[in-house]
């Protein structure tokens, strides 16, 4: 008979959350969300006057494109993939390599509610960090009087880092349940990988995820369709691999 | 049987962890034992399901275990690695086990606050298991193993690291689940620990079963092979002439004094040792002892390359 999965996960989802604000990770965490945030008031005293354009080598970058660049600069290429990495691969194999994952894996519970508790909860944690860090680069970056104009646009932002955290998070998740090494592997992937594969001509770009993270590329679909698919090859390769504790 | 396992192997690699065992593990404490390396803890892994077997089968409860989560309802495992969430307090994280078996809150805390009072660990159920001491660890992993009331043990060297009053307090504690009925599978490399708990004994070497069954016909077994007896006369040399008159020893040395000699007929030996000391031929026969009468002997014997 198989196990519930629900209860089991919401368990698990409230345990996981408990251990994330103790994690060594967390402290990184607040670091690469709180960084644009002093980056955005550093850049919002350079501005004379309160003027809304910055002058960059003889060129005028007004707010909207300052707010976007750090969202696609700063958040898209680096935080959010940075993130779901760490965090990510670390799910299940910080359990494995601190061996606490034996007390998790004697209970009568389906080893799938175990990583799909703590998936949602890595998601919880990093959403409820990460988007008031952009919501607050925007009140800084852009003026008052400009806010209006570009709320939309925060909500689009807001969704897309949404997504992005899901979706590197939950392949990194696939990652930390699979392999024994996964942090260098993820590393190789964000860092090595999608930068060389995003500038090569052909479909090798849609092997990434960045791919679908960029505003002229943009798709809801592929990366909901990549979150779910990975999350659930997840449960199932847990609920299958066995893993040696080393003594 | 609650515990049976047929032609059970394990390997990591080319590495042999266990080698086609076949054991049936009945009702109530059963004691495996076994050196460093022996196998204990890779088959305590298979029962619990943490491993899968490379070869043959492991029934717990008459049902697989690997990939059965809803057999855990029944079974508690407390593994040998000293791993906790430290940050945790002793009763939150006995408490968070304890809901992972399906008790809502206030069931587990009630539950945990039992199996800490077991363990003797009310008294610092609220302090972080960092703080905990080797000893208090050791408890506080009994406590989340038996706090959802299981029919099955399983303890992998639950003694490790207690002092010896805990030590005690443990065996007693063990004894009690087993007289009330639940079943003990637990794991230790020192002999006096299990035959402390019990007398149904298995011992394992090398991945290999190497005997089992009650204290008493495992030392059976060894009658079949030389005895050793140490013995400390007045006169040494003159109890070695005497002992050699007869052809019930098989070998016989000085060591540090002692006569140290081996036979195959102990009954036949020490009545003739009484003989001898009797007549005061060798002098006053000061010490006799045999390491084989130890259970620590038999231990050695038989897992013995």
């Amino acid at each position: 008979m198989r196990p519930p999965l629900l209860a089991p996960t919401r368990r698990i989802f409230e345990l996981a959350l408990g251990e994330m604000l103790w994690a060594r990770r967390t402290v990184f965490m607040a670091a690469a969300a709180g960084a644009p945030v002093l980056l955005a008031i550093v850049t919002r005293l350079a501005l004379e006057n309160g003027s809304s354009v910055l002058i960059i080598n003889g060129g005028r970058v007004d707010s909207e494109a300052m707010f976007g660049t750090a969202i696609s600069a700063l958040y898209l290429r680096f935080i959010v993939p940075a993130l779901g990495l760490f965090y990510g691969t670390s799910l299940i194999a910080d359990e494995v390599e601190d061996k606490t994952i034996t007390y998790l894996f004697t209970r009568p519970i389906a080893r799938g509610a175990i990583v799909l508790g703590k998936y949602l909860a890595y998601l919880l944690c990093v959403i409820s960090v990460v988007l008031p860090s952009v919501a607050l680069v925007f009140m800084v970056m852009v003026p008052f009087r400009d806010m209006g104009v570009l709320f939309r646009a925060l909500v689009g932002d807001l969704g897309l880092i949404t997504l992005g955290l899901a979706a590197y998070g939950a392949v990194f998740l696939w990652a930390g349940v699979s392999f024994k090494r996964p942090l260098v592997a993820g590393l190789v992937f964000i860092f090595g990988w999608e930068q060389i594969a995003l500038t090569l001509p052909g479909s090798l770009r849609h092997l990434t995820i960045a791919y679908y993270l960029q505003a002229a590329t943009v798709s809801v679909t592929s990366l909901i369709v990549m979150i779910i698919a990975a999350v659930f090859v997840a449960m199932r390769t847990i609920e299958r691999r066995e893993y040696v504790l080393e003594q | 049987m609650i515990v049976a396992t047929d032609h059970l192997s394990k390997w990591y690699g080319h590495v042999s962890g266990l080698n086609d065992v076949t054991v049936a593990l009945p009702d109530g404490i059963t004691g495996l034992l076994g050196p460093n390396g022996a196998g204990k803890s890779t088959f305590m892994k298979v029962v619990t399901g943490q491993l899968r077997p490379s070869a043959g089968t492991v029934r717990v409860f008459g049902e697989p275990i690997w990939g059965n989560p809803s057999q855990y309802q029944r079974l508690g495992f407390c593994p040998e690695q000293d791993a906790f969430y430290e940050h945790m307090t002793g009763l939150e994280w006995v408490a968070a086990l304890a809901r992972l078996h399906g008790m809502e809150e206030a069931s587990a805390v009630a539950a945990a606050r039992r199996a800490l009072e077991k363990v003797d660990l009310l008294d610092v159920a609220d302090r972080k298991i960092g703080a905990y001491s080797r000893g208090m660890r050791q408890r506080v992993k009994l406590a989340q193993a038996i706090a959802h009331d299981p029919q099955l043990l399983i303890l992998d060297e639950p003694l490790s690291g207690m002092d010896p009053i805990m030590r005690r307090r443990t065996i007693r504690l063990i004894k009690e689940w087993g007289g009330a009925g639940k079943s003990v599978v637990v794991s230790s490399h020192i002999l006096h620990e299990i035959e402390a708990m019990t007398a149904n004994i298995v011992l394992i070497h090398n991945g290999r079963i190497v005997a089992e069954g009650d204290v008493h016909q495992i030392r059976a077994l060894i009658d079949e092979h030389p005895h050793r007896v140490s013995i400390r006369a007045g006169d040494p040399r003159a109890l070695a002439r005497r002992l050699f008159v007869d052809d019930d020893i098989t070998s016989l040395r000085f060591e540090d004094g002692a006569v140290i000699v081996e036979t195959p007929r102990p009954d036949a030996f020490y009545s003739r040792l009484t003989e001898i000391a009797a007549s005061g031929e060798a002098g006053a026969i000061e010490e006799v002892t045999s390491p084989d009468d130890n259970l620590q002997a038999v231990f050695n014997y038989l897992v013995k390359p």
